[in-house]
């Protein structure tokens, strides 16, 4: 699905990425911790094609989106959950996620994507005429998870959905995360929240200071000293 | 009587400073461009009117089918350059300021600087009204303000119901994850710019059907069009009618009723005034920014 190859992103003249290595397989769920300031947005970045300062490949089923146009990249089968969400506030919740099926590969697929992502969150169905601004914290999380299946991806990045969520939301966006992977569609999760993200991931990579450091099933990186030193800081 | 008749005719005048004001808002609203030159597109629509109807006897009206494809093309190709230049939103404003005076010069120099007006052989619309009632209203106004509500209220619609519409709503809240979603910014911003464009050609049209043109008109235009933007709340097309209405009401019942030198002063306090508690626009409670 995604082969991440020799990745390397700046910031101007300061390297954010050295040499990354990263591979979704198809149906896959894998996660990507790290300390902040890792680097782990700037690869989601570099992926969805928000980040245009790098060298390396990004292979999304053999095909290099490293230089695609980030409109285009959504034609390969990526879409992307921001961190912090950033749902479009001024625009209803119906109107966001219509947005989400803006590419054309993605329209013709817009009443049946409602309709699944309505079952999967049933509060946005609710709250379909309100605008994006006025939902709480874990409401636009799902909207901007809601919006981003609209573009029927086949790999779904997501950006620190967690962050800043009361538990028992948190549960649910988790729960939503297995439902998503049931249907097919590869996860790659950015995830602050180590022992939740490897409980739904098959395997993770741990980067630090912009290298990967440490990568295997989700099982070995549970017990592994390393991990709980970087990321936990135990 | 008097009174409400001027009211009446001024909510009519309102309806061409919403058309002028409309494209002016969604450009300055969606792509972040302050564009002063489109005043001087308005003025080039005003005199490709005349020159339309005073040379080849087209009907003024109809000189719209030339000037809107016309504009339109001008207009996406203004935002093409304004792209490719990285032309942000306070530079836009000086970059356009000096095209709108490249536009009046050779304006002047291609029309000259004295006043010109269709004559009413070619413009039978200058000289009629119509009677509602005990009320009379020139025919060139009454047009001006059809003309407005088809315009606003087909933006309004397109912006609210269509894909390209939720697009450029979006592309303005944050044009990152816009284009994750798919919206390429330059084709829509050169559609929009110019569609903005070709607002202006009809603004320019409704102008000359019932006014006299000189290069330098403009100048009358932007204090009047740049409050009924703000007023209206930027970007926000339906503002524009409302807040042109409003203004376009107000300097008639003032001129009518105190004095036309007056106006301008009542009016601009009025809209400071206004702008105190609504910040963001007549429409708009919370920030639209």
């Amino acid at each position: 699905m995604l082969e991440v190859r020799d990745l390397e992103a700046w910031y101007l003249q300061a390297q954010a990425l050295w040499g990354v290595d990263l591979s979704v397989a198809d149906g896959e769920v894998v996660c990507l911790v790290g300390p902040n300031g890792a680097g782990k947005s700037t690869l989601v970045k570099a992926i969805a094609g928000l980040h245009r300062s790098t060298r390396g490949t990004i292979a999304v089923d053999g095909v290099d989106v490293a230089r695609v146009a980030a409109h285009r990249v959504g034609d390969h089968g990526v879409a992307l959950v921001p961190e912090g969400r950033r749902v479009f506030a001024r625009m209803s919740v119906h109107d966001n996620l219509v947005l989400g099926a803006y590419r054309r590969g993605a329209r013709s697929g817009l009443d049946a994507g409602l309709a699944r992502v309505h079952e999967l969150f049933p509060r946005l169905a609710e709250r379909s005429a309100q605008l994006a601004g006025s939902l709480s914290g874990g409401e636009q999380q799902m909207l901007a998870i809601g919006r981003a299946l609209l573009a029927q991806p086949r790999l779904l990045l997501m950006d620190e959905p967690s962050l800043g969520l009361a538990p028992v939301v948190v549960d649910e966006v988790f729960d939503a995360i297995r439902t998503i992977n049931a249907d097919g569609v590869s996860v790659l999760l950015v995830e602050q929240d180590v022992e939740r993200a490897l409980e739904v991931s098959a395997r993770g990579y741990v980067l630090a200071e912009g290298r990967i450091v440490a990568s295997g099933s989700a099982a070995e990186l549970t017990g592994s000293a390393l991990v709980r030193r970087s990321v936990l800081g135990l | 009587m008097t009174t409400l008749q001027a009211a009446l005719s001024g909510a009519l005048v309102g309806g061409m400073f919403a058309v002028m004001a409309a494209g002016l808002s969604l450009t300055w609203g969606m792509l972040r461009v302050i564009n002063l030159a489109h005043f001087g597109l308005i003025l080039v629509g005003a005199y490709l009117t005349f020159e339309l109807a005073t040379s080849w006897g087209i009907d003024p009206i109809l000189t719209i089918v030339l000037t809107v494809p016309l504009m339109f093309l001008v207009g996406a190709g203004l935002q093409w350059a304004f792209d490719r230049l990285g032309v942000e939103e306070f530079a836009s404003l000086l970059v356009s300021f000096g095209l709108l005076i490249i536009v009046m010069q050779t304006v002047s120099n291609v029309w000259s600087a004295d006043f010109q007006r269709m004559p009413g052989d070619v413009n039978p619309y200058a000289t009629q009204s119509v009677s509602l009632g005990r009320f009379v209203f020139p025919a060139p106004t009454l047009i001006a303000f059809v003309f407005a509500v088809v315009i606003v209220v087909t933006a309004d619609q397109v912006l609210r119901r269509t894909f390209a519409g939720r697009a450029l709503r979006a592309f303005a809240e944050d044009r990152a994850v816009a284009s994750a979603f798919g919206i390429d910014h330059r084709r829509l911003g050169m559609v929009l710019a110019g569609l903005s464009a070709a607002s202006a050609a009809v603004a320019g049209m409704l102008f000359a059907l019932g006014n006299a043109v000189t290069p330098s008109t403009p100048f009358e235009w932007i204090g009047v069009v740049f409050a009924v933007v703000i007023l209206g709340g930027i970007g926000q097309v339906g503002g524009v009618l409302l807040a042109g209405v409003l203004v376009g009401t107000l300097s008639a019942v003032v001129s009518a009723t105190w004095s036309p030198a007056l106006s301008p002063l009542v009016l601009f306090s009025a809209i400071i005034l206004a702008l105190l508690f609504r910040p963001y626009g007549l429409l708009t409670v919370r920030g639209a920014r």
